[in-house]
């Protein structure tokens, strides 16, 4: 008891003193700075030490308590920017299961965690329940008010970001299946980032039909549409942050995020540029994007070079499969682009 | 076994007949693993020429007057990479209206189907699994027979007691199959009509393999004690229920190949006619990791089933024999389930990575659109399965003499699995208030907003599954002293595996963020074989390890603590739920088709349920279906109830017919 005592001192003064005093010097502005999460490593590290340096042995509901309360103030305040609320009882929730596992890992560990617990409810501890049966009921009272009280934010909503595309789409008046279509100014698959980034080698051949200067004249002229149209919203750097982003709910794609045209199809941007918000189903909210059809302001020529200057100002590759025909590094059709079914033009 | 002169002369011509079959097949064997690819490109080419020279064969027979029509598979391509060609031999798939459909008021078709469909398939995995888990066990008292007989005889009975209640299932499942076949046929009568004239001759191979499924059963089941006896015969009873399973798993492939039909048809036109070659029917791309996700899904789903059953039984027990018996029975279908489960996932990665590759539309529509929050309920779900199955493991190890030396890693496994947890579910899009979304600056967290991609899933799960195979390791080995010389060397090549292979996934996961995505897919093959390295070759060290080893004691069966009872329930429970889950979410994804893109679904009933919507479908088939699971282990244990014989009192004269 009366190590348990001592533990919960340490654990009750030393998460303040660490928190107003010494955390401050591991302060970052970024949540990508690894020295805040090196300074709470070292928190959690000086806590066991002292603990061992005293041969502390707290009860099993104490240590229960120390380890949530160690998740908690990481995911609260050490991990930024602040995650949202919903990934944060997502994460809290994992974390007490967890915490739930190490207590319940053996019959003598899960025991002596109940005791206290059970003498509590029983009135052993007399102080305990009193505290216990005051404090629950004002808590679960303060959290059903503030559930009940009413809020002007906006509600959140379930949304479908990357939707299915449908079977064709009508662009230009030109129906194409976008299972076949592609990008009729790619030249190589998956063109040759790593070692020519960001710079490409004009001179360079890379394949049948096509040439490094051709290729970069039109991510030129993708980029030239790029800054003349879409950066406003998708940021110059393509990372979503334009300048215009701020208003939006949701923000405008971010490109350089792995999770967005990095797993897609050409095909699939295709469809969204030329569609817009509006031509979103219903299940991803066409109504919450603010982007146009841009099929009503650029030539399908256009929407492609944007397309190619994307995934090369990002570096990721589009995605393909391995069954694909081999359609890469196939010169470009005689009498222009424009007779080519596969690319809607 | 084969000591005795009696069984010589029965033995004898059996030897003969596997050594013949064994001299046939193993020169095709070694053929075929040495010149597969030295004569892939020739037989390759060969069949090219004989698919060219039947083409031109055929165009002369048209030629000369014979009517067939030509048309294209939807999916079948030739080996030039153009669609298949094949001779229409059907009608088109029909345009279905109105008088197609047929409804009762109280309830929408579409419900009553998905509910009939759904009980049949939790009670046909059941039926499926339990040969499977009879067969393993009945052989490994076969082989313990001379080294442990009391052990031998227990897993034998228990094998035999799980038969007894899969008979009972059996009918079950034979019933719940009749009607579902009513369902479709009264409900849906245009769209069955269309799948019965495709899958005609396959319906009766179905039917007849049923017979044969039933023939088998039953010799197999009341021919036990019978067989029991005699060695020779106990080897030719366990042959039975590799032949049970075989039928089963034909049965089982059969009826899948309607289901991944209906998902991605092949062996037909665009309209929907049969083009002559059912193989290519039930062949689609979405059969064979179908099936194989079946197969293991079942062995989870019966294990959990087997496990609940043993640890309802186990907290009621009477008496200290009961629950010694029962805490052993939890920790074989524990043993099972887990078994099934690490590979599962795996299994299911194929299935979703050939879907992909079938349809970019149809993967998307999982992944990333309108399933996708689904796809995160299914996350939570494997989770908790995994919890589940490690709290099982952590609670079985500690009652176990000589654990005391591992339970102390034990915290440290649950820290692995909850930070791997963390990273598996956390979504890509997360759920926000505007408000948060400019605190975070944009819609993907710096931090965690990297988990939310497949690089950072595969390699969560593959440090979960080898955590837990780690934790398997552990409890093998809990009360041995390893005597065996090379004791160091042995623990040295098992930390080598897992360091490895953590180091490994670790660097692919990383690695994959740096790679185009089609590259990145790949990676996910090293990944998962430095995940069953662990399994295997860490299983195989571990057990060689055993030889000469120490004990410190028998297990002490029948002090299975509650927490670790209770979750087996919540295994069996999260596993009914899950399967009901991935089930309707494989079938709603053809959106509104009832056979993508060559029968639509016109009914009143094409529409996709809201996430709770179906949450509540799929609680109330897991409800529903765990009813019937009590009262079908309540009917097999009316058999298992002898009625007490009732003694004659002293000096009652008994009747001449009773006199023995």
């Amino acid at each position: 008891m009366k190590q348990g005592l001592t533990s919960f001192i340490i654990f009750v003064l030393g998460l303040p003193i660490f928190h107003n005093f010494i955390f401050p010097m591991f302060q970052t502005s970024s949540g990508l700075n690894p020295a805040r999460y090196v300074g709470f490593i070292l928190f959690v590290l000086t806590f066991i030490i002292i603990h061992l340096i005293l041969r502390l042995k707290p009860p099993m509901a104490m240590k229960a308590l120390f380890v949530w309360g160690f998740g908690f103030y990481f995911y609260d305040y050490v991990l930024i920017p602040h995650i949202p609320w919903t990934l944060f009882i997502t994460y809290m929730m994992l974390w007490s299961i967890g915490t739930f596992l190490y207590i319940s890992q053996d019959a003598a560990t899960f025991k002596e965690f109940r005791r206290p617990i059970v003498k509590t409810i029983v009135g052993e501890y007399k102080l305990a329940r009193i505290v216990v049966f005051i404090f629950l009921p004002v808590f679960v009272g303060f959290t059903t008010y503030k559930s009940l009280l009413p809020k002007f934010e906006e509600p959140v909503e379930l949304r479908t970001v990357h939707p299915a595309p449908p079977a064709t789409t009508r662009v230009h008046g030109k129906t194409c299946a976008l299972e076949k279509t592609r990008n009729p100014f790619r030249i190589q698959e998956q063109d040759d980032y790593q070692t020519a980034f960001p710079f490409l080698d004009v001179n360079k051949d890379f394949g049948k039909g096509g040439t490094g200067a051709q290729y970069m004249k039109n991510v030129t002229e993708g980029g030239t549409i790029f800054f003349q149209n879409c950066h406003y919203c998708h940021g110059d750097q393509l990372n979503g942050l334009g300048m215009f982003s701020h208003v939006f709910n949701p923000t405008p794609a971010n490109f350089i995020d792995p999770g967005t045209i990095a797993m897609l199809r050409e095909s699939f941007l295709f469809w969204r540029v030329s569609k817009g918000g509006p031509g979103l189903p219903n299940e991803s909210t066409p109504w919450s994007s603010a982007m146009p059809p841009w099929e009503e302001h650029l030539k399908t020529e256009q929407i492609w070079k944007v397309i190619l200057f994307e995934y090369w100002y990002t570096g990721w590759h589009p995605r393909t499969f391995d069954t694909e025909p081999a359609y890469i590094g196939a010169p470009v059709p005689p009498g222009g682009i424009g007779s080519d079914p596969e690319t809607c033009m | 076994m084969l000591g005795k002169k009696a069984s010589l002369s029965r033995t004898l011509p059996l030897l003969a007949v596997m050594f013949f079959a064994f001299s046939l097949f193993v020169p095709n064997f070694v053929n075929d693993s040495f010149a597969k690819e030295a004569f892939a490109e020739r037989a390759f080419a060969e069949e090219a020429f004989a698919k060219e020279v039947l083409a031109e064969e055929e165009a002369a027979e048209g030629a000369a007057g014979e009517e067939c029509e030509i048309s294209q598979d939807v999916f079948y391509k030739d080996w030039e990479g153009n669609p298949l060609k094949g001779c229409v031999s059907g009608h088109p798939a029909p345009d279905l209206g109105e008088t197609d459909y047929n409804t009762y008021s109280f309830a929408p078709s579409r419900m009553i189907l998905w509910i009939s469909n759904q009980q049949h398939l939790y009670f046909g995995s059941f039926v499926l699994a339990v040969p499977i888990f009879c067969m393993v066990i009945e052989f490994i008292g076969i082989r313990t027979r001379k080294e442990d007989p009391v052990m031998a005889k227990k897993y034998d009975k228990l094998a035999h007691d799980l038969m007894k209640i899969s008979l009972t299932a059996y009918s079950w499942t034979a019933i719940l199959g009749g009607i579902l076949l009513f369902t479709f046929i009264t409900l849906f009568p245009g769209f069955f009509k269309y799948m019965a004239t495709i899958f005609r001759p396959v319906m009766h191979v179905y039917a007849l393999m049923f017979l044969a499924e039933s023939g088998v059963l039953y010799v197999y089941y009341y021919g036990w004690d019978k067989m029991s006896a005699d060695p020779f015969l106990k080897w030719v009873h366990v042959s039975l229920a590799a032949l049970l399973n075989l039928i089963g798993t034909v049965l089982m492939y059969l009826a899948n190949s309607w289901a991944t039909f209906m998902q991605a048809p092949g062996g037909i036109d665009e309209q929907g006619r049969f083009l002559g070659n059912i193989w290519h029917v039930i062949h689609s791309t979405l059969w064979n990791p179908v099936g194989v996700h079946r197969i293991l899904g079942n062995i989870v789903f019966g294990g959990g089933i087997v496990g609940a059953y043993a640890a309802y039984h186990y907290l009621n027990a009477r008496n200290e024999e009961e629950k010694a018996h029962y805490d052993w029975v939890c920790y074989v279908a524990m043993f099972i389930a887990i078994f099934g489960l690490i590979p599962l996932p795996f299994a299911g990665y194929w299935l979703m990575k050939e879907v992909y590759a079938f349809r970019q539309q149809m993967g998307i529509t999982l992944m990333g659109g309108i399933m996708a929050w689904l796809f995160i309920i299914q996350a939570v779900m494997i989770g908790l399965l995994f919890f589940g199955a490690n709290s099982y493991l952590h609670n079985g190890m500690s009652r176990v003499k000589g654990s005391e030396r591992y339970m102390k890693y034990c915290k440290y496994m649950v820290l692995v699995l909850i930070l791997m947890f963390t990273m598996w579910m956390t979504p890509h899009t997360i759920v926000m208030t505007p408000a948060e979304l400019k605190v975070m600056g944009g819609a993907q967290h710096p931090i965690v907003g990297h988990f939310g991609v497949m690089s950072a899933k595969n390699t969560a799960v593959n440090i979960m599954i080898t955590t837990t195979v780690l934790c398997f390791l552990l409890y093998q080995r809990s009360n041995k002293r390893i005597t065996v010389p090379w004791a160091t060397v042995g623990n040295c090549w098992i930390a080598a595996i897992f360091v490895g292979a953590v180091v490994n996934i670790a660097f692919l996961g990383y690695y994959g963020y740096f790679l185009p995505a089609n590259q990145r897919v790949g990676l996910s093959v090293p990944q998962v074989t430095s995940t069953l390295t662990t399994l295997f070759a860490g299983t195989a060290i571990n057990i060689s390890m055993f030889k000469d080893s120490e004990s410190f004691g028998d297990i002490e069966w029948g002090t299975q603590s509650k927490v670790g009872t209770y979750a087996i329930f919540m295994l069996a429970i999260a596993f009914t739920w899950l399967m009901g889950l991935m089930g309707y979410i494989r079938s709603a994804v053809r959106l509104f088709w009832h056979v993508t893109e060559v029968v639509r679904d016109n009914s009143v009933d094409a529409y996709t349920l809201t996430i709770g919507e179906a949450g509540k479908m799929l609680t109330f088939n897991t409800l529903f279906v765990w009813v019937q699971i009590v009262i079908v282990f309540w009917v097999g244990s009316l058999t298992g109830k002898k009625a007490a014989v009732e003694k004659a009192p002293e000096g009652v004269p008994v009747p001449a017919q009773q006199q023995q």
